[in-house]
């Protein structure tokens, strides 16, 4: 049986159950690590709907005022907003109380820089050793800030969505649409988004008690309900927002999950259509997005797994648009960072402009067929596994920036140890069904076959 | 060397240094642990860091599963009724009285609305210590009430306990420094009810103090020129929570914070007599007035949790220190500046007599203070080495060392709130008291030189 580790410290912050691991001393600590790794400045905080968001907060706020920040308090709002917002205030950063989709008993701090940036690798390094070493700077009682407050910063946020989309022409189509929050934070701010683009719309787990009603995976069995729902409404388009409202899946008019990749497909392929530039994808997204690029004749850049790693490419190569395959799409024109309401709103401009259903649209892209897996292995020897791996198919078309990937013409294969768990993923992609299964099976016999070798 | 202090009623230090969120929030716990399951009161004082040791505070009560009544601004004796009035487990008063403003501190109160004594103030060190503190999964969002007007029932309370007509009909105009602390502004409802022209100064509640928030006379000279030019009948000066009164009579005489006691005895034990408890360092005036009354003086360790203890054990009605905080039975058993100044204008009215004359009345005692800065680690070493000072006398060990010769009283102790030895001497001549000072203090000079 895998362990679950009760605290889990990663590039993105810090998570744990409350009760056991995540307490107000541990929060205080981080926070007050943060404080002093900011400087002093105006800090966001903002936290999603679970029950010990208020307590943690109180932490963070004192960890904040006592290292000299000035905490502006933007309450329940979605991870994208608060990224924005974090620039639009030219804020130091931002702390954000939430566990996104770990379950209810759990919760974290996420920690976000300057320009409303999540911290590069090396940020967060010095960021940690600075918690580690336990030396923080404490402000003397005078130079403690008042706190602020900012309820209706939301809004800013959508009107920045607006300004970047055609909203008359999606005005016109009057979509049907059935939204699905998750019980997250985007139930905040979609409502008044679908309704300013004119759409009528039914709404599903939106309600914040804290509790979620389903896991914000977009796997099919997620996407069930709003399945559903799109068919009895006769919808033309299902919305899925996960727990933070970074990511968005697709249900099509028959109720059907359009799979994980089409969220971005579709969004890179409309703005390239807009506006032509290099695109930046995680090395786990389809094929298709060279497909696409080809058409628009740019180029697509490859970066390790991580919606940071794909920022930061972004920003270095001036990329028009990116993003992961699991619906994380991220349009620079808002915000460089993975936004489900910038997707929303891409994909319902590129419907509005296109003269037929859903599943239509989705049926002028090649076909490609992505299947994952999870293979228990032990962290120590799946790092054993992957170099043996390397050797061994040095000579294909390989990839060795996060894990393996190796490339053969309309197919591909990826394996990645996990950072978090036990574990090494593996990704498979081909045209038909039947090959990707084909690619999976033969690499977790190759992987047994290491495995039975080395231990 | 980073100054904090533990006492048994809570934790004091500047912020920054020893009082930290880590801190804040771990004491917090283990008063959080000690109480039992239902709501804490959580107060503050005004100055610029209360709200940051009040998020920490807050925070540690919910987590350890407390549901919190958030007073906001509020004088501690206001939170101290509050706690009985509300039906709530304890209370936390965020604030340093009468310190700096780099200072801050948490003060723990309990299910009476008493500072901890000192069995509960040890409790909650050991569970401090200890380090292991109830935590809650926290399945439900946890209660936070915010209470707009804590003061109302407190006033309605203190009304109602006040020889209300006569004070109306003299109708005093009064002089009020609440050093922009806790009690700002409530000063306008209080001395409104009363019928009293208020004449108030520091009366922002920003936190900014003007001169240290300690009523003493050196911080009294605003009030003095008020009382002066508006010609009032008393002036009065508060500290930053509201426990601590110095007095500055119509005259325009800034009195010293020993006479805050013996001043309102005399007419308070007529009304209700019974023992009076006060500390070792506080000055002989207190003995003679209970002497007229043929009532005993207790005297025990400095500070509001053993003044407190005692004076519950002994069912005194009338506890108070030379510092200038005053609790009185028929009222509550908090050092309560609030119930102080009422008293002091009840007494005025009914008695129809200027503060001078009463000043006149008392014997004149010369008190001498002085203090010496020392590491905390070897303040109670030295305080021992002064008894060779005095081979021969009978020494009380109750707290440091009070000894007492022919007409003179000298006491040396460990201060509680700060890294400092306190040397105190009383006497009938200022002569005999500062010779007496000046002795121990070049001792212990010669000692950490």
């Amino acid at each position: 049986m895998r362990k679950i580790l009760p605290l889990k410290v990663s590039v993105s912050g810090v998570r744990g159950i409350v009760g056991e691991s995540l307490t107000p001393q541990l929060a205080a600590r981080f926070v007050s690590a943060f404080g002093t790794y900011l400087g002093q400045g105006q800090v966001l905080v903002g936290q999603d709907s679970r029950p010990s968001g208020l307590m943690l907060k109180k932490a963070v706020m004192a960890g904040l005022l006592a290292t000299g920040c000035q905490p502006v308090e933007v309450g329940l709002l979605p991870l994208p907003t608060i990224l924005f917002l974090t620039k639009k205030r030219q804020a130091r950063g931002a702390v954000v109380i939430t566990a996104s989709h770990n379950p209810f008993n759990w919760n974290g701090l996420k920690f976000i820089g300057q320009d409303g940036l999540y911290l590069r690798s090396s940020e967060v390094e010095e960021f940690l050793d600075i918690f580690h070493q336990g030396e923080f700077t404490y402000v003397p009682a005078e130079r403690i800030k008042p706190v602020l407050s900012e309820k209706e910063a939301g809004y800013l946020h959508l009107r920045r969505i607006f300004s970047q989309i055609k909203v008359k022409e999606i005005k016109k189509k009057k979509f049907r649409l059935v939204a699905d929050c998750a019980n997250g934070a985007g139930a905040t701010l979609l409502p008044r988004f679908l309704q300013e683009l004119g759409a009528e719309v039914r709404f599903i787990n939106t309600e914040l008690s804290g509790k979620f009603a389903h896991q914000s995976e977009p796997t099919p069995e997620n996407l069930k309900e709003l399945g559903h729902e799109v068919r009895a409404f006769q919808a033309d388009l299902g919305l899925a927002q996960d727990a933070d409202a970074d990511r968005l899946a697709l249900v099509d008019e028959q109720g059907q999950p359009l799979g994980e990749d089409a969220t971005l497909t579709l969004s890179v392929d409309h703005v390239l259509s807009r506006k032509k530039g290099p695109v930046v994808v995680n090395l786990s997204s389809s094929m298709v997005i060279e497909d696409i690029a080809r058409k628009y004749g740019v180029r697509v850049y490859r970066t390790k797994i991580g919606e940071s790693n794909v920022v930061e490419k972004m920003l270095e190569t001036r990329a028009v648009v990116g993003g992961e395959g699991n619906g994380g799409v991220i349009w620079p024109a808002v915000h460089p960072c993975r936004d489900s309401f910038t997707a929303a709103g891409l994909i319902l401009e590129k419907l509005s402009s296109f003269p037929g259903s859903i599943s239509q649209l989705m049926a002028t892209y090649p076909r490609y067929y992505l299947l994952k897996e999870k293979f228990d292995c032990p962290a120590e020897l799946a790092f054993k596994v992957v170099t043996e791996l390397r050797r061994r198919y040095q000579r294909e078309n390989i990839s060795t920036l996060d894990g393996l990937k190796i490339i053969w013409g309309e197919a591909w294969v990826h394996l990645r140890p996990s950072n978090t768990e036990p574990i090494i993923r593996i990704i498979a992609e081909a045209r038909s069904a039947e090959k990707a299964r084909r690619l999976l099976e033969k690499f977790k016999d190759e992987i047994k076959q290491i495995l039975s070798q080395v231990s | 060397m980073k100054p904090l202090k533990l006492s048994v009623s809570g934790v004091r230090g500047i912020v920054g240094q020893a009082i930290t969120p880590e801190l804040i929030i771990n004491f917090a716990s283990a008063f959080g642990t000690m109480v039992l399951a239902g709501p804490v009161l959580v107060g503050r004082d005004s100055r610029n860091s209360s709200p940051m040791l009040t998020d920490g505070v807050i925070s540690a009560l919910l987590a350890t599963g407390h549901e919190v009544i958030d007073l906001g601004l509020c004088p501690t004796p206001i939170t101290q009724f509050l706690v009985k009035n509300k039906g709530a487990r304890g209370a936390v008063s965020v604030t340093a009285g009468h310190n700096p403003a780099p200072w801050n501190a948490l003060n723990f109160i309990n299910s009476q609305g008493t500072y901890l004594n000192e069995f509960q103030g040890q409790e909650l060190l050991d569970i401090y210590h200890l380090g292991r503190f109830k935590q809650l999964a926290l399945k439900k969002t946890p209660k936070i009430i915010r209470e707009l007007n804590p003061e109302e029932p407190y006033l309605e309370w203190l009304l109602g306990r006040l020889e209300l007509p006569p004070i109306k009909r003299a109708k005093f105009r009064i002089v009020v420094d609440p050093t922009n602390g806790a009690a700002s502004k409530l000063i306008d409802k209080l001395f409104d009810l009363l019928g009293v022209q208020l004449i108030a100064i520091n009366n922002e509640g920003n936190g900014y103090f003007p001169h240290d928030p300690e009523p003493r006379p050196r911080n009294a000279i605003e009030v003095s020129s008020l009382v002066k030019i508006t010609t009032a009948d008393i002036g009065f000066l508060l500290n930053s929570d509201a426990s601590r009164l110095s007095l500055v009579s119509e005259d325009g005489e800034t009195l010293s914070e020993e006479y805050t006691l013996p001043l309102i005895a005399r007419y308070y034990l007529k009304k209700q007599p019974g023992p009076v408890v006060t500390n070792l360092s506080t000055s002989m005036m207190i003995d003679q007035v209970a002497r007229e009354q043929n009532l005993p003086v207790i005297r025990t360790r400095v500070g509001q949790s053993a003044i407190i203890q005692a004076m519950l054990e002994e069912k005194a009605s009338l506890a108070g220190e030379g510092s200038g905080g005053l609790a009185f039975d028929y009222f509550q058993p908090a050092f309560d500046a609030l119930v102080t100044m009422a008293l002091y204008l009840e007494m005025m009215a009914v008695e129809g007599e200027k503060l001078s004359t009463l000043v006149k009345r008392l014997p004149r005692y010369h008190i001498v203070k002085d203090s010496l800065v020392c590491p905390a680690y070897r303040l109670h070493t030295l305080v021992a080495e002064v008894k060779k000072l005095y081979k021969g006398l009978e020494i009380n060990q109750l707290d440091g060392l009070r000894l007492e010769k022919k007409d003179l009283w000298v006491h040396v102790r460990a201060s509680t709130t700060e890294p400092l030895i306190r040397v105190i001497a009383e006497s009938t001549s200022q002569h005999r008291a500062q010779m007496e000072v000046d002795r121990v203090m070049a001792y212990l000079r010669r000692l950490t030189a």
